[in-house]
């Protein structure tokens, strides 16, 4: 089947970390079609000559969310009367934007002083339709006029926003809100908006979203929002899959950038009620680890349509690791990138803790810097602190003695690869204050290695019960643990072992692969006629079962031979009726799949 | 949605409690659970916690804001609990409730979109009146006065970069002039006789065909100059504009009718042309003087763009902007007629014109502040209104020889009474005098309605900053 796979600011134009899992999925799942829709967030990544794409991807859409909109990809209106948007549209903008607006901007029900008035139970959903009725009447504005970014740039959006803010119930933040901060915000909007107005949708002569079985989004926010709109008009269930929350990354992003607090609150109520309707509107949300999944629970997903799915990561170099040996061997090692949120200093401490009793024992850290910009002084600082506590040893008077604690690098004489350094390990420990998903503990996981990490991020939840956590910024509780481990090779091989396979079942590349080609499966059994051609005749009266045979959803041209040149003829080259065996799609409804988008 | 009432409710206790009793140790055995004495001796965890950080707390816009900045500095749903709370959430909706807000007019002054990121103060300037750009006069004084001020405003470009490119404009925006008072002294000196005025070059025959040359190599380097005056600096339309092609017809248009005109409905009214023999005349003074205000027109375009700027981060509503910008916006305008006034006034005492005085100064007069307001709302994202302006007056300007020479066809003699009416009353350069007085009024008009939104004023530029458009 097809997938339309949504990214944003990542594949396949610049690399990272969602590239990276992108490009495994796409490349895992070869028995599907993957259409890619990619929003590219920042101007100076547009080169992508660097690989190729594997060939079922069958089609790339770009467009760029900064800048001036890119009238190439500009939405083929339906009617195009003038280049000016009339009075009609106008007003119709007007209306679905201050919807959209005031759904977003007004105050949370309860609590504040001026939602007292409001009835406090069907407020939330309220704001909700109003919201999604405002998103949708905007979309269907930019199918049939095409105007709406310069719609969006103009007075009228303005004044909108300026009656929204300054009224009686908005947000309290935006009472203050100057007309500087109205032009920033929105501005932000039309970028934000852009998807709506987006040459994505099918409406020419090349086929889009309306083609597509199922919408995969790669992250909230912006990416969704094609995968709302194919849901909403062409009943493409949509599957969202965050590893790490856009709404949370906005506020990040926020915090950190120069803009004044009436336009951040403005931004981040919109983002809120973006991920809000997102969530509601998703088939399924698969949050890549429990983290993501309380932001997203705490956006109003509805916790049955949530599914975890942690990343995979590559087991491969690992693999031929072999397990700990039950000796005495006394080696902590320590990966990752060198930054102040991996708290080394602890691990430095509970070191000095532990050599009180374990004189033998040695550490090694291994990794570059992290990509904070404080990140080259904490190494300083580490090592300095590494010299001053532990002075140079040797064996005896003759040999030259060397630090108990060494910093080395992946692909330096001693480690030349990853899975060097893990086999080398005894114990490996990690001791951030701040984590995200660990990949270094998974890695160790994957080498059958007895671990010791802090309790941040997701670290509870991916080393189970394999390895031993302690509290952050608690090194003598770090200590203690490591000398538990190193004084007990047989507990120490036992939980390398559990741990090995833990990873190996929930961690691999692989069962992330097989996940979502279950749930691509799973969904697509729930929406009974795609593609979206089909889809009037519901409208008419029942759905008619087995239209399509099971061969429909076999990839490849298996019907270019018969059908799919007869009803290639009839709708234009490429379209999904080409998918449909020639008795099961009566003569009437070809004129009516162009224009389906047009039913409410 | 019980949480937020919960946390708020018990916010506000926790706010009355401290206040009542900070030293009260209601919560001693929750911070020392290992017998080690309590380091802060505060009865309340989260005071402590608000205090680390009251910065985050302080500038959020709601409770998520600081859950995300306190889970980015390692707050767990553990680390929530030790603070009595189930998760982090609660736990940021106590923050958001119990630290009171910064103060909103203290971030609201500071930049808010990219364009005016560099200039803090901007909001206190504008309030205080005339800044250093300010005043009038800057039309002549434009490249001394305007450029320092316009460097420290705009947004991405150092000082000094900003600085040169204005001094580039500013030399790009006296290139028109300086060309067409290069052609009129080039004719000049070919019409006189060869050996009074160039002993030093060859006798060149001054012959019609050399003039004439020699004129259509001026008017074609005069349009290349005033196409590249017109793309840089303050003149130089940030917005890309749409059906802006057949501006340059219409300008050529009403220019050269400005130039020629008056000349071809004289002709027109005598019975003329007779066509082997007329040698056009041409308004030189009208047409030096119009080249040269393409300087004062950039320093009132920047002079309007900084001020509206400025009221921007001042005013807090769009009317309160609106009522700013309008006096701007005449002033500017008038500022520029005046301008340009002396100009004509100058360049007609220079080269010695003919002419009743009056309406030959009134005519490209007109005609140069309705370009200067097609341009300007050309600049400010309104390039279809401009449009709109220049082809009506291009519209009246050649209805009234079409009505002339109509008007000797057999039976339609009352056409032309109009246009002879007005030529008998005021002279030949009454028509351009009403068509750009018509034009420009509409434009002013317009612009009125147009150049007072905020749109018009948006402070980040959609295209890279400083680089002239190809």
């Amino acid at each position: 089947m097809r997938i339309g796979l949504l990214t944003e600011g990542g594949y396949p134009y610049a690399s990272g970390e969602s590239h990276a899992w992108c490009d495994r999925l796409v490349r895992g799942l070869t028995g599907h079609d993957f259409e890619v829709y990619a929003l590219s967030g920042r101007p100076c990544r547009d080169a992508r000559g660097g690989h190729r794409l594997p060939e079922h991807v069958r089609r790339v859409h770009g467009a760029p969310l900064w800048g001036d909109f890119p009238a190439a990809h500009l939405r083929a209106a339906e009617e195009r009367r003038g280049r000016t948007p009339g009075r009609r549209a106008r007003r119709r903008f007007t209306e679905h934007f201050g919807a959209l607006v005031s759904a977003f901007a007004a105050a949370p029900a309860g609590g504040r002083p001026a939602g007292r008035e409001e009835p406090p139970d069907n407020a939330p959903t309220s704001k909700a339709d109003r919201f999604a009725s405002g998103l949708y009447g905007l979309a269907e504005l930019a199918r049939e006029h095409g105007g709406l970014p310069a719609l969006l740039h103009s007075e009228d959006a303005v004044r909108t926003l300026e009656a929204v803010c300054h009224g009686p119930r908005a947000l309290p933040a935006a009472h203050g809100a100057q007309v500087n901060d109205l032009l920033a915000v929105a501005e932000q909007l039309e970028l934000a908006l852009r998807p709506l107005s987006l040459d994505w949708y099918g409406d020419g002569s090349a086929p889009g979203l309306d083609a597509v079985d199922l919408c995969h989004a790669t992250s909230g926010g912006a990416a969704a929002l094609p995968g709302l709109l194919a849901k909403r008009f062409f009943g493409t269930p949509l599957l969202v899959t965050e590893y790490g929350v856009r709404l949370r990354e906005h506020y990040l992003a926020r915090a950190a950038a120069p803009i004044s607090a009436p336009v951040r609150a403005l931004l981040a109520a919109f983002q809120g009620a973006l991920a809000a309707e997102t969530y509601a509107q998703a088939a399924l949300i698969t949050p890549g680890n429990i983290h993501a999944r309380r932001w997203q629970e705490r956006c109003g997903a509805d916790r049955a349509r949530l599914r975890t799915v942690y990343p995979g990561m590559d087991a491969a170099p690992f693999a031929a690791v072999a397990d700990a040996p039950a000796d005495d061997s006394r080696t902590l090692v320590w990966v990752g990138a060198i930054e102040p949120a991996k708290d080394l200093v602890a691990l430095l401490h509970a070191f000095a803790e532990l050599r009180r009793t374990e004189p033998a024992v040695t550490l090694r850290i291994v990794g570059g810097l992290g990509r904070d910009p404080q990140a080259p002084g904490y190494l300083a600082h580490c090592r300095a602190l590494a010299a001053q506590l532990f002075p140079d040893e040797a064996a005896d008077a003759r040999t030259v003695g060397e630090n108990p604690v060494s910093f080395e690098e992946i692909g330096g004489p001693d480690v030349p690869a990853l899975a060097d350094a893990y086999a080398s390990a005894t114990v490996v420990v990690l001791s951030s204050v701040v984590e995200g998903f660990p990949r270094s503990l998974v890695e160790a996981m994957f080498c059958g290695r007895a671990t010791v990490s802090t309790d941040a991020g997701a670290v509870c939840e991916v080393i189970g019960g394999t390895g031993l956590v302690v509290p952050p910024r608690n090194p003598r509780a770090l200590a203690e643990a490591c000398r538990a481990l190193l004084g007990d090779p047989d507990r120490r091989a036992r939980l390398g072992a559990a741990a090995r396979a833990r990873a190996l079942e929930l961690f691999t590349v692989e069962q992330n692969i097989a996940a979502f080609r279950g749930i691509y499966l799973e969904l697509m059994s729930h929406a009974p006629a795609r593609p979206a051609g089909r889809r009037g005749r519901h409208a008419e009266g029942l759905p008619r079962p087995f239209d399509r045979p099971a061969e429909s959803h076999v990839p490849g041209r298996w019907a270019a031979t018969g059908a799919a040149h007869r009803c290639g003829a009839v709708t234009g080259p490429g379209a999904p009726a080409g998918r449909t065996p020639s008795w099961a799609a009566p003569e009437q409804e070809r004129g009516a799949g162009a224009r389906v988008m047009s039913e409410p | 949605m019980n949480a937020p009432e919960g946390g708020s409710a018990r916010a506000l206790q926790d706010v009355g409690e401290g206040r009542d009793g900070t030293g009260t140790e209601r919560d001693a055995g929750l911070e020392s659970p290992a017998g080690r004495p309590a380091r802060r001796g505060s009865a309340d965890p989260v005071r402590a916690l608000m205090h680390r950080h009251h910065t985050l707390c302080a500038h959020a816009v709601d409770a998520l804001e600081i859950a995300a900045g306190l889970e980015a500095h390692g707050v767990t749903d553990r680390t929530a609990a030790r603070f009595r709370h189930r998760d982090v959430f609660s736990l940021a909706e106590e923050l958001y409730a119990r630290v009171p807000r910064a103060d909103q007019n203290g971030t609201a002054g500071a930049p808010a979109g990219g364009g005016s990121a560099g200039a803090p103060g901007g909001g206190s300037a504008a309030v205080h009146g005339t800044g250093p750009a300010g005043g009038p006069g800057a039309g002549e004084g434009y490249p001394e006065a305007c450029i320092p001020a316009a460097g420290a405003a705009r947004a991405g470009s150092p000082g000094t970069g900003g600085g040169w490119g204005g001094r580039c404009a500013a030399v790009l925006q006296l290139l028109p002039g300086a060309v067409t008072t290069a052609t009129v002294a080039a004719l000049a000196a070919l019409t006189s006789p060869p050996g009074a005025a160039t002993p030093a070059l060859p006798a060149v025959p001054a012959t019609p065909a050399v003039r004439t040359a020699v004129g259509a190599v001026g008017v074609v380097l005069v349009v290349l100059a005033v196409r590249l005056a017109v793309r840089s600096g303050p003149l130089r339309a940030r917005h890309h504009g749409t059906g802006a092609r057949t501006t340059g017809l219409w300008v050529c248009w009403t220019a050269g009718y400005a130039v020629y005109g008056d000349w071809l409905l004289g002709q027109l009214l005598a019975g003329g042309p007779d066509l082997p023999s007329a040698t056009p005349r041409a308004d030189v003074a009208t047409a030096v003087a119009l080249s040269l205000a393409v300087l004062p027109a950039a320093g009132c375009a920047r002079w309007f763009a900084l001020r509206g700027r400025r009221a921007l981060a001042a005013s807090r509503g769009l009317e309160e902007f609106a009522a700013l910008v309008r006096p701007l916006l005449l002033g500017a305008t008038l500022l520029f007629l005046g301008a340009l006034t002396a100009l004509l006034l100058g360049a007609r005492a220079a080269l010695g014109s003919h002419g009743a005085p009056a309406p030959a100064v009134v005519a490209p007069a007109a005609l140069g502040v309705l370009l200067f307001l097609a341009r300007l709302l050309a600049v400010h994202g309104f390039p279809r209104a401009a449009v709109t302006g220049l082809a009506c007056a291009a519209a009246l300007e050649a209805l009234a020889p079409a009505l002339v020479l109509i008007a000797r066809l057999p039976g339609l003699t009352p056409l032309g009474l109009p246009v002879e009416t007005l030529t008998t009353a005021a002279g030949p350069a009454a028509v351009p005098a009403v068509a750009a007085g018509v034009a420009a009024l509409g434009l002013l008009g317009y612009g009125l309605r147009a150049l007072t939104g905020a749109c018009a004023h948006s402070p980040a530029p959609t295209g890279p900053a400083g680089t002239p458009r190809p």
